[in-house]
């Protein structure tokens, strides 16, 4: 289990993180959005120890992490890096030895998940001469070859196609099921939705949102209700205590349930102004919670 | 895994890496193609033999002249030899001076020259003009030619040197000097590898999967090392293999003493590239483009050839003030101080003192160099400022070890 209390990070005149707070836990995928310049990138380098907070602490397995155990964790940074001139292979296990493992381990290791990420053919050419894709997978393998207790990935998905956005979230998939933890940043929010188990959102380096996906809905989100009549009236709602008139699109009123109150009243309410021709709920996607909440 | 162990595997790397690759092999042949041309060449050419000058004589004491100048040539003990031709007449002489046949025209009192004398030639000449014309006053005073040639020519003197130079001692001294520049050159060139290396991670961006894998000043020992490791080999190299065409063609005669002293130009590569190394590692961290390298290697290279000038000073002058200064200076000692000692100038108390220097030196550099790097080599936006590199590494080094 990984836990970031209270982190603050400091540059210059530039507060990057701000109480920063997170955790998460083994075998899960955690997604972890916010806007450009929002902090993650320096969260994920206070994780590995590349950038130091002036306050809050990293906490593994319940104790503040040490070097070593970051030496473990595998990292996959936003600017790509790999030596262009040697092979994928060589440089694989030099990440792994760097990590620790005996000369003839990490060669065995950096064959092994070169192979299972589809790139054993290729592994012996130098980097420069592989695809953009191939040198992703390059990548993705050094981070992977320590057979890590937490993967922490800023942007894997950035500049990939769709295939590859399906492989590489395979290969997320089968390293939780080994009990690993990821945490993984993304703008695409579809796709942190569909695959993360929680997600975290931050602004201006403060946690903003952090649980479950369905948490967080519950938590920050608001409920919708969007209702047409017939006759197209959309004053009708402008004096109902259980909501809040959030917009009208169309002839379509879209209002905002408020805690506690019982969407089948507002249905009443809906229907002793006229024949309802549509009345919908809709629980906001993440794109919308993210909108939202970094708006507030 | 322990310091030694990290820094040992990215020694490693890079020597592995630098080894492989093409732009080594191709500097390491085209320069030792250049030393074995300086030492074969001279061997091969040899001693370029007597100059020889060609010198009409005309008027009426050309045969007393043409008589006396192979003999003056023999008596300067100067290597030269005169082809002397009688000439007609001075117009004559004129014409083959001018068209360059004859160097110069000596004639009854004027000496005819295309252009200009020259030291050795005018020397010459007017000492042969003096003697026809002493000869000719002696003789018209009665003096008979036997004393005559007594008075004209006496025996040279002979000299007395009190403190005579070794002729090993000065070729050891050249050798030295020669050995000095190639040092010169290895830490020039071998720091900017160091350099470019370090740039090249961050332009490649791979220095963040490394900085989160190693501590940065293991890195920056590992990189230094590995690639010092391979200047050491080369120019060891040179010097074996300088050393040997040098001898067996000829051209010089192996000192005795040469071992001793290919050794110390050896260990002072060491502490000299240990030193610069670092300060070059410092110069690539503050780059983030290899273009950007020129600009912030500059005031280092400023460095590397003022202590090269430094070395020349000392080659002339190993007792001058230059030399005295340079010996206790951290960036110049590499080069001044093996020249210092072959010249027979500085005891075993100031090598001693001027290593423990720059082992002071080298010390204060690491600390600079680690801090630098761990601070500048995530700033992959344009070129950076010591100070601010300086500032973010203060705050990374805090970092306790586990």
């Amino acid at each position: 289990m990984l836990e970031l209390l209270a982190l603050t990070k400091r540059f210059g005149a530039v507060l990057a993180l701000d109480g920063l707070a997170m955790t998460v836990g083994p075998g899960r995928i955690h997604g972890f959005v916010g806007r450009n310049g929002a902090g993650k990138t320096t969260t994920m380098r206070v994780i590995l120890g590349l950038a130091l907070p002036d306050s809050g602490e990293v906490r593994w397995k319940g104790r503040s992490v040490t070097a070593d155990e970051r030496r473990q964790f595998g990292y996959m940074p936003e600017e790509r890096g790999l030596y262009p001139k040697m092979s994928a292979r060589d440089q694989v296990a030099y990440f792994a030895r760097l990590s620790g493992m005996p000369s003839g381990e990490a060669a065995a290791a950096a064959d092994e998940v070169l192979a299972s990420i589809g790139l054993g053919e290729r592994a012996l050419e130098p980097v420069e001469r592989l695809s953009l894709g191939n040198q992703q997978r390059a990548q993705l393998a050094a981070a992977l070859v320590t057979a890590p207790e937490l993967l922490v990935l800023d942007e894997p998905f950035s500049g990939l196609d769709p295939v590859g956005v399906d492989v590489l979230a395979g290969v997320l998939r089968s390293q939780v099921d080994k009990g690993t933890a990821v945490v993984f940043s993304s703008h695409q929010l579809e796709l942190v939705e569909r695959l993360s188990d929680e997600v975290t959102i931050i602004d201006a380096g403060r946690t903003v949102a952090s649980g479950t996906v369905a948490a967080v809905r519950a938590s920050r989100g608001t409920d919708l209700i969007k209702v047409a009549l017939q006759d197209g009236r959309t004053d009708w709602a402008d004096r109902l205590d259980q909501v809040a008139v959030v917009g009208r699109e169309g002839d379509v009123l879209v209002l905002e349930l408020k805690p506690g109150a019982d969407d089948q009243a507002v249905l009443d309410a809906a229907r002793r102004a006229g024949r309802v021709r549509s009345f919908r709920r809709e629980y906001p996607s993440l794109t919308e919670l993210f909108r939202e909440v970094v708006s507030r | 895994m322990t310091r030694w162990q990290v820094t040992r595997l990215v020694a490693g790397r890079e020597i592995r890496e630098r080894v492989r690759s093409k732009a080594m092999r191709i500097s390491t042949g085209v320069t030792m193609l250049i030393i074995l041309a300086v030492a074969v060449l001279p061997g091969l050419v040899g001693d370029d033999g007597p100059t020889t000058y060609d010198v009409g004589v005309f008027g009426p004491r050309a045969d007393q002249l043409a008589e006396r100048l192979p003999v003056v040539a023999a008596l300067s003990g100067e290597d030269v030899i005169f082809d002397v031709r009688p000439l007609p007449s001075m117009a004559e002489a004129e014409r083959l001076v001018g068209d360059g046949d004859l160097d110069a025209a000596v004639g009854d009192n004027e000496v005819v020259v295309d252009e200009e004398l020259g030291d050795r030639l005018g020397f010459l000449v007017q000492e042969a003009n003096r003697q026809v014309v002493g000869e000719s006053a002696l003789a018209a005073a009665g003096v008979p030619p036997d004393v005559a040639d007594r008075v004209l020519l006496p025996e040279p003197l002979p000299v007395r040197a009190l403190d005579p130079p070794s002729e090993e001692e000065t070729e050891r001294e050249g050798l030295v000097f020669v050995g000095t520049m190639l040092l010169y050159g290895q830490l020039l060139g071998f720091g900017y590898w160091v350099a470019s290396g370090v740039v090249e991670e961050k332009a490649s961006r791979v220095v963040e999967i490394l900085l989160a894998k190693a501590p940065a000043t293991q890195l920056l020992a590992g990189k230094v090392a590995g690639i010092g490791v391979i200047g050491l080999a080369q120019l060891s190299a040179f010097m074996v293999v300088g050393l040997a065409a040098a001898s067996l063609s000829g051209t010089i005669d192996l000192p005795s003493g040469i071992v001793p002293v290919a050794f110390q130009v050896v260990g002072w590569f060491v502490l000299g590239f240990a030193f610069y190394g670092g300060l070059f590692a410092v110069a690539g961290a503050l780059a983030s483009r290899a273009e950007e390298l020129q600009s912030t290697t500059t005031p280092l290279t400023f460095v590397v050839i003022g202590s090269f000038f430094a070395a020349v000073s000392t080659g002339g002058d190993p007792g001058g003030s230059v030399a005295q200064i340079a010996t206790y200076l951290p960036p110049s000692a590499p080069l001044v101080v093996p020249i210092r000692v072959a010249a027979h100038e500085v005891g075993v108390g100031t090598v001693i003192l001027s290593v423990t220097i720059v082992l002071a030196g080298i010390a204060g550099v690491v600390g600079l160099a680690g801090r630098v790097y761990a601070g500048g080599a995530l700033q992959f936006r344009g070129q950076l400022k010591l100070r601010a590199a300086l500032a973010e590494g203060r705050q990374v080094e805090r970092e306790p070890a586990a």
